[in-house]
């Protein structure tokens, strides 16, 4: 049945072109001179305070940042950061989404065998925290046994783990703390300066330092790849320089009211944090959440719908063609689809497809993988909705002459598209809500700024509920959308 | 008067059962031609014969100057398209009116009845509309241009069928048991538009059950039994059938009428 589609795919494939070309606020563009210099770009939480954060006014700031920047812009680059969930860095390093990993990497010797790091700039020890209605666990020896919360990458995980805890992963020292307060976990394992910092700005979590690790202090640094030699030696001999010139030294200052850019780091630490009220962190997040929404959000749900409906379209034809050539590649297609997790599509797409050579920025990749989910989906409403055309309706276009183009274009679809309306409507709920899934790939969406609040503030519940709020008005004005279409395509039916 | 429409030797099978075994009759213009039979006997295939809604297996159709003969095979790539471009010229020279008229519920009357001049045929939509607003009036549909298939009686909707038809200004008009899916008392109003067609002197070939109507029009009678045409002659087939299968039949549809 099928027999020109050229137009239409090749629409689809400017489309691709396009997105490949621009890809929306997924990055933060900062340094200084504006000049030519090289840009680095640098992976970073942006949860993780004080290191790596957002201040009130959504900008990211924090320890590793400040050094980050200085030490580039002595070393002669611009910097651009790239924020996602701690285990998520390592990858896109490998992938070479980013040059840099500033975010308190610990140097390890299975890190050292595969990566590169600068001299350290951090000097700290790990802590045990615990639950102050906790008295049993005072040492690493204790901690058999015990249920602990711990990023699964992170070294903390292996060194909880080793002592023989029982890990569970989670996102970020936040949540771990978190779940460690609701008595969720007995222990999070951690270092002295992160918890410290947490605690100054929480002090009503029900959670103390019970005790330090052991006595080896461990050392955090910048992390390269290992074919960036030449990158790697200038940050470092632009960090010695810093470092000799007191400018760490100061930045440190700042955040801890210590200097833990030396070896003799610990005892003393007093942590700035200025604690906001829930209202206050509500107010001051409710906006970037919105921008997020309109920037992110709904032109990944836009163009998503509209690439997945041309895909849809296309496959559902091809699904009823009389070539089997066409059919069968399309029942493939629509079975993967359908059939495999899409969070699991997304990672495919996202780290996966780099292997092969093709590295898309992450919104352009939430944009093929939700863009390929609704195809396949989509393409059985539509060819069922074809389907439910009276064959009455093929005949006569046939005996007025027309062509199958012409057949599906002014006769058949505009009747099965009002069929298809209700279940089309389901689909695009469903994809406003999975767009929420592009947080997992560095984008900076509705609810990865929740989340990135939330981790910061502790502010789980609010903040989340925020989110859903947002979603569900989206959705709310989309079903409102569905009435109307639907009353104008039933104009005609009686 | 040289025939308009020529049928030799249609044979179909569906399936193993054999439906058409070698049916042949000729068409003057101008005339029109009824075909009767029992169900089953392949009336309607015969029909949809004509503008190739079914492909027969084997024999020849000729309007005009159209002609596509099954018996030459239509194999590869040039023979198929060779085979689609007869196909579609055949085609051109009927339009068709449906049993359930098959209106496009999505567009309006006058939409239905522009649809083929304008995006078939590539005429202009004024005239086009013009076209079919006289065509409205002849089938008594004035002022309801506007409407949509849903929004009419049956009767008017076959009448919009009809006028539909006659917009492709074809040579031929072939209809389809245009009454049985009517209301009895909505069968008049699509007869008396039919019966003005013959009278205007359309070529016409129909399928129906309509016997005391298909005495006032036709010109020539086909009945068909068992896949063949079992008697041919003019309208007095109908009064005074040769044939015992045709008498049968007669008094059978006679009796329940």
């Amino acid at each position: 049945m099928v027999r020109r589609c050229t137009p239409v795919l090749l629409a689809l494939g400017a489309l691709l072109a396009l997105l490949l070309g621009a890809s929306p606020a997924t990055a933060d563009g900062t340094g200084g001179s504006g000049g030519d210099r090289p840009v680095l770009r640098v992976g970073t939480e942006g949860t993780y305070e004080p290191f790596s954060f957002e201040d009130a006014d959504g900008d990211l700031t924090g320890y590793d940042v400040d050094v980050m920047r200085a030490v580039a812009d002595e070393a002669g680059y611009d910097v651009e950061f790239v924020q996602g969930a701690f285990d998520s860095l390592f990858p896109a390093l490998d992938a070479d989404r980013i040059d840099v990993i500033a975010n308190q990497i610990t140097i390890n010797p299975e890190r050292e065998a595969r990566y590169l790091f600068t001299q350290p700039y951090t000097y700290s020890r790990g802590v045990i925290v615990t639950r102050t209605d906790t008295d049993d666990i005072t040492s690493l020896a204790d901690v058999a046994g015990v249920r602990a919360a711990q990023s699964e990458t992170s070294n903390w995980a292996q060194v909880a783990r080793d002592a023989g805890a029982d890990v569970q992963s989670v996102d970020g020292l936040p949540q771990a703390l978190e779940l460690l307060a609701q008595g969720r976990v007995d222990v999070v394992i951690n270092d002295n300066i992160a918890v410290l910092s947490y605690l100054s700005t929480r002090d009503d979590a029900p959670v103390e330092i019970a005790g330090d690790v052991d006595d080896e202090v461990s050392e955090q640094a910048l992390v390269l790849r290992q074919d960036e030699q030449e990158v790697r030696d200038r940050l470092d001999q632009a960090q010695q320089r810093l470092a000799a010139d007191g400018t760490l030294a100061g930045i440190s200052e700042d955040y801890f009211g210590a200097d833990v850019s030396v070896e003799n780091t610990g005892e003393g630490v007093d942590p700035e944090g200025t604690a906001r009220t829930r209202w206050e962190v509500v107010r001051d997040t409710a906006g970037p959440m919105a921008l997020g929404a309109l920037r992110v959000t709904l032109p990944l749900t836009v163009i998503s719908f509209a690439a997945g409906l041309a895909l849809a379209l296309l496959a559902a034809l091809a699904r009823m063609s009389s070539s089997r050539w066409l059919r069968w590649p399309a029942r493939t297609y629509i079975s993967i689809i359908r059939g495999t997790p899409l969070l699991v599509q997304l990672f495919i797409v996202y780290y996966g497809l780099p292997e092969l050579g093709l590295r898309l920025p992450g919104f352009t990749a939430a944009c093929v993988a939700l863009s390929l989910n609704v195809g396949g989906y989509a393409a059985e409403v539509i060819r069922s909705s074809i389907l439910s055309v009276p064959r009455g309706q093929f005949e006569a276009a046939t005996t007025l002459g027309m062509g199958y183009r012409q057949t599906m274009r002014r006769i058949v679809l505009p009747q099965a598209s009002r069929i298809a309306v209700p279940p089309l409507s389901n689909t695009l709920l469903s994809l406003i809500k999975d767009t929420s899934l592009a947080s997992v790939v560095l984008v900076t969406e509705l609810f990865r700024e929740a989340q990135t609040v939330a981790q910061n503030t502790g502010e789980f519940l609010v903040l989340y509920t925020l989110a859903a709020a947002y979603y569900w008005i989206i959705c709310l004005v989309v079903s409102a959308g569905q009435g109307r279409l639907e009353k104008r395509l039933a104009r005609y039916s009686t | 008067m040289s025939d308009l429409i020529e049928v030799r030797g249609l044979r179909k099978a569906f399936g193993g059962t054999e439906v058409l075994r070698d049916v042949g009759f000729t068409s003057a213009a101008g005339t029109t031609t009824v075909v009767l039979g029992p169900s089953g006997s392949g009336k309607t295939t015969v029909l949809r014969s004509l503008n190739v809604l079914e492909t027969p297996d084997a024999g020849s159709v000729r309007i005009a100057d159209a002609e596509v003969d099954f018996d030459v095979p239509a194999h590869g790539r040039a023979g198929r398209a060779r085979r689609a471009r007869e196909v579609k010229a055949l085609r051109a020279r009927s339009g068709m009116v449906f049993q359930s008229h098959h209106l496009f519920p999505h567009k309006t009357v006058l939409g239905n009845l522009v649809e083929g001049p304008v995006q078939v045929q590539g005429r202009p939509v004024e005239e086009a509309e013009a076209d079919a607003r006289g065509l409205l009036e002849q089938v008594g549909l004035a002022g309801r241009e506007t409407a949509y298939p849903a929004q009419l009686s049956g009767g008017q909707q076959q009448r919009v069928g009809i006028a539909r038809a006659l917009a492709l200004h074809p040579e031929v008009v072939l209809l389809d048991e245009p009454t049985s899916a009517l209301d009895p008392e909505l069968v008049g109003e699509v007869l008396g538009v039919i019966r003005d067609l013959a009278a205007e002197g359309r070529t016409m070939v129909i399928v129906t059950h309509e016997v005391r109507f298909a005495r006032d029009v036709a010109d020539q009678v086909l009945f068909l039994d068992g896949g063949v045409v079992a008697e041919r002659g003019g309208a007095e087939v109908l009064t005074d059938p040769r044939e015992p299968r045709t008498q049968q039949f007669l008094s059978r549809v006679l009796e329940k009428g």
